[in-house]
């Protein structure tokens, strides 16, 4: 399927907080409550439409576990997108985000999006981290913040879709230079909205860099 | 996609380089379109290269993965991110040209292949099972030839003749007689169309320098989507094509961060290795030594004619992962391979009844029947899959080994990976082999126009496939390098 932008996200945060589970939903629309453990990373590609343009998603679903990290790492170089998931069932999850924060801002690029996802929230009577914390937290570190479950599907679409709006409308305003590949961003094959007159548009912004 | 967008398209060799990403030369899509309504599934694309073409020397040189690694680090930060950019990198020019050369190889093949009256693909295929001897002779012959022959007329000899050892060679290994062959094919070809076209050799040039293999798979897919996607048959196409599948089943993603370790790794021993002297350093070096060993594939003999059962394929790959001591095991990939002779028994099986009941042979043509496109298809999805699954397998290997400590000396570990290459192409071959005896047999009353393109497209793909296996086995290297060194201490 041609797109116009293909943006690179990443999935981070503890293990068991449902990280591979809101990909399957977000990909496959479906649930499975017992999962392997991700081993490094696992990856998964959706296709969705903004502003007209179609954008496809690449999506690295890292592994959780604290002995994978240095691994990981490896990965969240040239990421447009992350989601930082924690479990509002349970505190540590949420206590652990900071180290998270750090680590991604420390490898990635400096524009990259990140939004905070506060995951599981149909368990709403083992609730453990109250809403207004997760808007505190992300309010303080300047990150988009949603609550969802990859359960019940809600928010799943509108974490993702809204993750990649925030890059799109940085590209709008110039931030992310798109001819930059460390930025996660790569231009498609298919710029404009097809058999519009806006493709010379689109092949000059793409070649606008070029020397 | 309007007829104006498919103008848009960059596929031109021949465009200025300050808009390469952009208006390529309407007259090659005029030229393709033609073609896609004369032959709708030949899709026979050349690997992109990713290794230089002739030059031993060179050869060697992208072989030393500093080199490599240097360029595309000073080039970005990003190991993701140096995929390229549209419409900037010279690389999509050069990409451009090889999608078109593939088309050249069909047109070159076919027209070799009905003017010379050499045998034709679907004669070698049937000759495949039954002759074993020859192999290793013609193969002789062909390099003799490819040493002396320039013109392109010869050149075309030298590569039907290759094209039959790729075939036939059963006593010859597969690295160096058939895939050799296959790549001797598209060298010649190459050679031939960059006769025609100065631009090329320059573009390829850059191909080499500055890329890595899954760039160059990435670019190739993205010209091929765009090409595709401006097509008016673009749905058989689309089904077809060998880059695109590779991508879905995640081949690519996998690859792709299969380099990230791999540089990672790279770099990390590098450092280690720059910080020691004397002594050490010497001992370092030496105990790395029969690890690099193990990396440099022996010529592996093919001599095993008989395809393996699904057991017995599942056994040794799974053996084979045993030995490397991580936690995962390859359902996947044999899981891929058991469907793909699962669907070929039962294409088997119907063309037989059909066979028996051959009472109305015209409407049991018409009937459903299991077309000669199915098949192709069928052959080039399942390639896709099993190169995807090898790419999964070997990241997972790397992620593993960095992840654990190493109860297993690397050297062992790199051991079993070489087999388990090994395995993978021959299986690649078998699996090749029995698909085109298939498309032989199902379309014995196509014409040979029809048939032949794609039964080259097979033995094409199932070359790349292999190479793209052997390309990220070397990529374990670094990784084995590394948890070396950080067990020792």
């Amino acid at each position: 399927m041609a797109y116009a932008y293909l943006f690179k996200y990443i999935i981070i945060g503890d293990t068991g907080v449902g990280k591979s589970c809101l990909l399957l939903q977000f990909t496959d629309k479906r649930f499975q409550p017992v999962h392997d453990l991700t081993i490094g990373v696992e990856f998964g590609a959706r296709m969705i439409t903004i502003d007209g343009k179609q954008i496809k998603l690449q999506i690295w679903d890292t592994a959780g576990q604290e002995s994978f990290r240095s691994i990981t790492r490896s990965y969240y170089r040239g990421a447009a997108g992350a989601l930082l998931v924690y479990d509002i069932t349970r505190r540590d999850t949420f206590n652990h985000l900071t180290t998270w924060l750090e680590d991604a801002r420390q490898h990635s690029n400096s524009n990259m999006v990140i939004m905070l996802i506060a995951n599981k929230s149909d368990l709403e009577s083992r609730r453990e981290v109250k809403k207004e914390e997760g808007e505190a937290f992300a309010r303080e570190h300047g990150l988009i913040f949603m609550e969802t479950s990859a359960k019940t599907a809600s928010n799943v679409e509108e974490a993702f879709i809204n993750t990649a709006k925030e890059i799109y409308e940085k590209i709008q305003e110039g931030v992310f230079d798109i001819n930059n590949e460390a930025n996660g961003i790569k231009i498609g094959p298919q710029h404009s909205t097809p058999g519009s007159p806006g493709s010379h548009l689109g092949g000059q912004q793409a070649g606008g860099g070029c020397c | 996609m309007s007829e104006k967008d498919s103008s848009e398209n960059p596929r031109g060799s021949s465009q200025p380089p300050d808009e390469p990403g952009d208006a390529p030369s309407s007259e090659n899509s005029t030229k393709e379109q033609k073609r896609a309504v004369s032959e709708p599934v030949a899709i026979t694309r050349k690997r992109p290269e990713a290794k230089s073409s002739s030059e031993a020397a060179e050869q060697e040189e992208q072989k030393t993965p500093e080199k490599h690694d240097l360029d595309s680090e000073a080039k970005s930060p990003s190991g993701w991110g140096y995929w390229g950019n549209w419409g900037k990198s010279l690389i999509s020019t050069a990409s451009a040209t090889v999608a078109t050369v593939g088309h050249g190889i069909t047109s070159a093949i076919e027209k070799a292949e009905s003017s010379l009256g050499v045998p034709s693909p679907v004669e070698l295929s049937i000759r495949s099972q039954e002759e074993t001897e020859e192999g290793a002779d013609s193969v002789q012959s062909a390099d003799a030839k490819e040493n002396e022959s320039s013109s392109p007329i010869t050149g075309a000899l030298g590569f039907l003749s290759s094209i039959s050892t790729a075939v036939q060679s059963t006593g010859k290994t597969v690295l160096t007689g058939g895939l050799d062959a296959l790549e001797f094919i598209g060298k010649k070809t190459m050679d031939v169309i960059a006769e025609g076209d100065p631009g090329f050799k320059k573009t390829k040039g850059i191909i080499n320098r500055n890329s890595t293999l899954s760039q160059v798979l990435r670019e190739a897919k993205e010209q091929e989507e765009l090409r595709v996607s401006s097509d008016f048959n673009a749905e058989t196409e689309q089904k077809a094509h060998y880059g695109l599948l590779f991508d879905e089943y995640q081949g690519l993603a996998h690859l792709e961060a299969l380099e990230l370790l791999s540089k990672e790794s790279d770099a990390k021993t590098k450092a280690i290795l720059s910080s020691l002297s004397g002594e050490e350093l010497a001992e370092v070096k030496a105990e790395l030594e029969p690890l690099k060993e193990a990396f440099s594939l022996e010529e592996f003999d093919d001599e095993e004619e008989l395809e393996k059962g699904d057991e017995e394929f599942t056994q040794e790959v799974t053996t084979l992962f045993d030995e490397l001591h991580i936690s995962a095991r390859p359902l996947k990939l044999t899981k891929a391979r058991i469907d793909a002779y699962k669907w070929m028994a039962d294409v088997e099986e119907d063309g037989k009844k059909k066979k028996e009941e051959q009472a109305e042979p015209e409407d049991a043509e018409v009937q459903g029947k299991t077309s000669v496109e199915d098949i192709h298809e069928f052959a080039i999805r399942s390639l896709a899959e099993l190169t995807a699954c090898s790419m999964e397998m070997f990241h997972k290997a790397a992620t593993l080994i960095l992840h654990g400590e190493s109860p297993v000396p690397a050297a062992a570990r790199g051991r079993a990976l070489s087999q388990m290459t090994i395995l993978l192409c021959k299986e690649l071959t078998q699996l090749s082999k029995r698909i085109t005896t298939l498309l032989t047999i199902t379309g014995a009353s196509e014409k040979s126009d029809v048939l032949n393109p794609l039964i080259t497209g097979v033995f094409l793909e199932a070359s790349n496939s292999a190479s793209y296996i052997q390309d990220a086995f070397q990529l374990l290297l670094p990784v084995l390098e590394i948890s070396h060194i950080q067990s020792r201490t």
